[in-house]
Parts: structure tokens; sequence; C-alpha cells
């Protein structure tokens, strides 16, 4: 049995799963905005951005938040499809959940649907109010929920220990000081002031600000963690062909995927300083064809610098053990692979499994090169897109790249 | 009420012991403790007794943001051991003499420590402690 999984779609087939459109709402605290209301708007800024109708769409795929079990349920239960006015008309409605990786799982789950034919036009949508929610039941959910109960709840574990104990491990394997650590900080920082849906947009940081910050959990300090926020991100994924139908030329596909599970409890990852990053890149590259310089940008899940650090050394594109000090060097605006070009979510904000939902579809804007003037990165082509959930459970890769219809692969 | 497994850990937790399953199969220990065996899924499972050795893969000390229960033990330590018997787990550390986790590094020996009387661990998760001597 080989380890490979070959792409059973083809650029330039007309069943072949594109992005045709992507839609955001600025992250931050906005206490006045509701759920509902966020999930409709930016709904409707996807379709606009792919100049489709609600009507056109026939699948509405769903993705959880993390701030309340009630607005959970509404999801479940299809509330977005009355609020959208497709009721009697969707075929199908319902959640892919797998924490902060869920946007990539519900790629492949939309494009799966589309090139086997279960489905037409695939609206993807999350909504998170971290930045607003019950905190009671926000610390509940997040302290409870990718934690073995029996295990590891009685140590007192939590969501910021988790990051640490993955830092602390990078950081010794790697010879990272913790101003290399900071330094990927500042260099999201520098990409935020570039995006008008940032948190932290017009809020500059330095390293010497981040170490001066208090310590939350050995080796992390305060402004090492990801600020919780309210935010809303959304796709729309069709076949090529359809694409075509509705006059669409400029669309995002799907070049090649990898994931890799390696544990569930964070007490069970035989290396911190790994995770599943090599396992899920070689697949991603053998599926696609791809090597690691084959991509002008990547956008890999950042709830924490060392996360990202580990991600770009296991996918090839920095050396190992220099992650972090590469990520500051070549990872910033004007350099050699922009990443997190939307400041990530430790400085455009952490919208829960919205963080990851973000990132890709600013690797889709880019590619349909539709990212303000000021960050758009020049003529790319292909992008690396990065995602893990849970307590770093899984890496998933998505492999990305422009394509216009007509053009022949 | 807690299943069996869980019960018959905390129980060797109490008494001081470590416990890690063994497969009565095809031999190997797992960890944490499961229904059947991960390696043959095999049912028949069994318990030894660890020795209580191990390595420190990482390490964090939690100085905010508690989980609710947790509050009043801030700041505490949280550690991944890899036992010389080839399992892993996460467990609390103790703080060495003088109140710190300064003396504290990745890779470093540890050695289980079982409940005291009147010392801060519960017997719910495993602790441990730096080891004396390799």
């Amino acid at each position: 049995m080989s380890d490979t999984w070959p792409l059973r779609t083809r650029a330039g087939a007309a069943e072949d799963p594109v992005f045709v459109g992507v839609g955001e709402l600025p992250s931050g605290r906005y206490p006045d905005r509701t759920f509902i209301g966020d999930l409709t708007a930016v709904a409707l800024r996807a379709l606009r951005d792919a100049q489709l109708k609600p009507r056109d769409i026939d699948t509405i795929l769903l993705i959880p938040n993390l701030h309340s079990f009630s607005d959970q349920a509404d999801l479940i239960f299809s509330r977005l499809v009355e609020e959208l006015g497709l009721a009697g008309h969707a075929k199908a409605s319902f959640m892919v959940h797998s924490g902060g990786s869920t946007s990539d799982n519900a790629v492949r789950v939309a494009g799966g649907l589309i090139s086997s034919g279960h489905a037409r036009a695939v609206l993807a949508l999350q909504c998170e109010r971290w930045g607003s929610a019950d905190l009671a039941e926000m610390i509940t959910m997040l302290s409870k929920n990718g934690i073995p109960g029996e295990w590891e709840l009685p140590t007192g574990l939590q969501f910021n220990a988790i990051g640490a104990l993955i830092t602390r491990r990078y950081m010794h394997a790697s010879g990272s000081s913790a101003a290399d650590m900071a330094a990927v900080c500042v260099a999201l920082r520098k990409w935020a002031q570039l995006n008008p849906n940032a948190m932290y947009l017009g809020k500059s940081l330095t390293v010497e600000q981040v170490l001066a910050s208090r310590m939350v959990a050995d080796p992390l300090h305060a402004m090492e963690c990801p600020m919780l926020a309210d935010g809303a991100a959304a796709f729309v994924m069709t076949s090529a062909e359809n694409a075509a139908r509705h006059g669409i030329g400029t669309m995002v596909r799907i070049a090649g995927s990898g994931g890799c599970v390696s544990h569930y409890s964070i007490g069970q990852e035989p290396d911190l300083a790994v995770l599943g990053w090599p396992t899920a890149a070689k697949r991603a590259y053998e599926q696609s064809g791809w090597g690691p310089r084959d991509a002008q940008l990547a956008e890999i899940y950042d709830s924490y610098a060392a996360v990202t650090a580990i991600a770009l050394e296991g996918l090839g594109l920095a050396e190992k053990g220099e992650g972090a000090r590469w990520f500051a060097t070549h990872c910033v605006p004007g350099g050699r692979l922009p990443c997190n070009t939307n400041g990530g979510l430790l400085s455009a904000g952490h919208t829960g499994v919205g963080g990851g939902m973000a990132l890709l579809i600013e690797g889709v804007r880019q590619l349909l090169r539709r990212a303000e003037r000021s960050r758009q990165v020049e003529g790319c082509e292909r992008c690396i897109i990065g995602g893990t959930g849970g307590s770093y459970m899984d890496a998933q890769v998505l492999l990305l790249e422009r394509y216009l219809r007509g053009a022949r692969a | 009420m807690s299943a069996p497994i869980v019960a018959t850990f905390r129980e060797g937790l109490s008494r001081g012991e470590l416990l890690i399953q063994q497969c009565s199969d095809c031999g190997r220990p797992n960890m944490y403790p499961r229904y059947a065996c991960p390696f043959c899924q095999s049912e028949r499972l069994t318990w030894q007794r660890s020795k209580g050795r191990g390595t420190l893969h990482s390490f964090t000390i939690l100085r905010a943001g508690a989980p609710a229960g947790f509050e009043k033990d801030l700041p505490y330590a949280l550690g991944v051991v890899k036992l010389d018997e080839g399992v892993q787990l996460l467990a609390r550390l103790l703080p060495d003499a003088d109140g710190s986790w300064d003396g504290y590094t990745c890779d470093q020996l540890l050695e289980f420590a079982p409940p005291e009387a009147s010392g801060p661990q519960r017997a719910l998760c495993a602790w441990f402690r730096r080891a004396a001597r390799a």
C-alpha cells in the first residue's frame, strides 16, 4: 500500500472545484454586532465577491463557533437557510468541525461534494463572538473542549498552557531565544497595519514591549498570546464549469492537500517541536507535484509564534531550527515569502475556529488579487495554507493556485 | 461515576502507584488507559506499576487564567513526561524546596511523586519532581 492520494480532478476539468469569492467582517471587539447578523452580512459579502446570488447556492457548510452552545445549535439546525431566503431551495445545510483546522477540512468537503456532483455551489461561513461573548460560558468551552476529561483536565491544563508546552519544547530544540519568538509577533503586527479588518490595525509593537509584558505561562508573555476577537468570514466554491456558466473568469483551485492527525491529548504528542507537519507536507507535495519553493506566499495558523515556526520547518520553507528567526526575517511585508499577510491570529485577532478561516480566505483573496494594494503580493500564483486544530492535534496543508478560465494547465 | 479504567488509574494514584496498562496479547504498554490495545486492538488489558522514572519533554508554569477550580493553585507547573517504560503523560510538577521551578529544564530526569497527606497533590492526576540523581 503506497501512502499516496492521487488527485482525481485536474486544472481545466469541468468538475474541478474552485473558489470564486470570499467575504470578511473586521475582527475585534464589536459588542453591537450580532451572531446571525454577522453571518448574514458575511454571506452576502462573499456572494457579491463571487458575483453570485443566494439562489445560486445549494449547499451551506457551517463552521462552528466556540462562544455559545445555543448559537452552535442554531447553526446545526439550519437557521442560515432561512436567513438567506433559501428555504425550500437549499439541498443541504450542515456543520464540519475540527477546531482551528475546520476551514481546511471544509474545503476538502466542499471540493468533494462539488467534483462528485452532490453539490453545485457551496457557501462556507463562520462567525465567532469571542470578543464579546459571555465570559464564563466561553472559558468553560475553551477549557474543556479538546482536552481529555479523564486524563488531562484534572491537571489544570488550559489553552495558553498548551501553547506554552509547544513553545518551550520548540525553543529548547531550536535554540530560539525569547527575543526570536517575540520577533515573530512583531512581524505579524507589521502585516496587520496593512489590513483594514485586523484587530490591531494602528497599534504598533516592539520586541521590547513583548518581553516586558507579564509572564502568563512560561515561556509565554501576555503579548505572545492571541487576543480573542469577534469576527466572521465566508467563501464560495463551485465547479469550474458552473463558474464559467456564470461568467466568472478568475478562480482559485486546489492543487493538492495533505494532513496528519498526530495526537488528541497534548500529553501524547511524541515531539512537541515537530507535530504532524512533516507528514502533512509530504502528502500535500506528493499530491500536487509542488515543492516548498513553488509558492509565492503562505498563510499558516499562528495562535502562538512557535506553532507557525514549527509548521514553516515541517513544510520545508525554513531550515530545521530556523523557523522563528526565518519568519521574522523573510515573512514580513516585502520579504522573500510573505506569510500571514492579514496579520495572522496574533495581530488580526483570534476568532476561534475562524482564525484558520481568516488565513484561508486571505490566501484565496491574494490569489484572486483582491487584497488591498498595500499588502497584495504582486503576481502571486500559488499559496500554501497551513491549519491546525484543538491541542495542535493535526497539521493540515492546502496548496492553492490561481486559475483563469480558458487557461491550460 | 467513573469508568472502570479511570477508577483503577486513580485508585492507583491514591495508593502512591502510577499504573500503566499492558496488553495481554501483544505485551505492549499503553497510556493513557484505553478500552482496547491501540497496537493490536486486543481487549485483554492488564495493569503494571510504573517504575516512576522518566524525562521531561516540555513544561510550563501557569501564572494566570486557571480553569474553574484551579484558581487557588496558581502558579502551578505542568509537564509532558516520557516514562522509561516507553509511554508518556501530562502531569503536574512539584516545585523545588525553594518553592520555584527555576531548576527545571527540558530532557531532565524526573521521578513520580506519590501524594503525601500534607502535600499539595491531588490524587486525580500524576505528580512528578526532579530526580535526585541520574
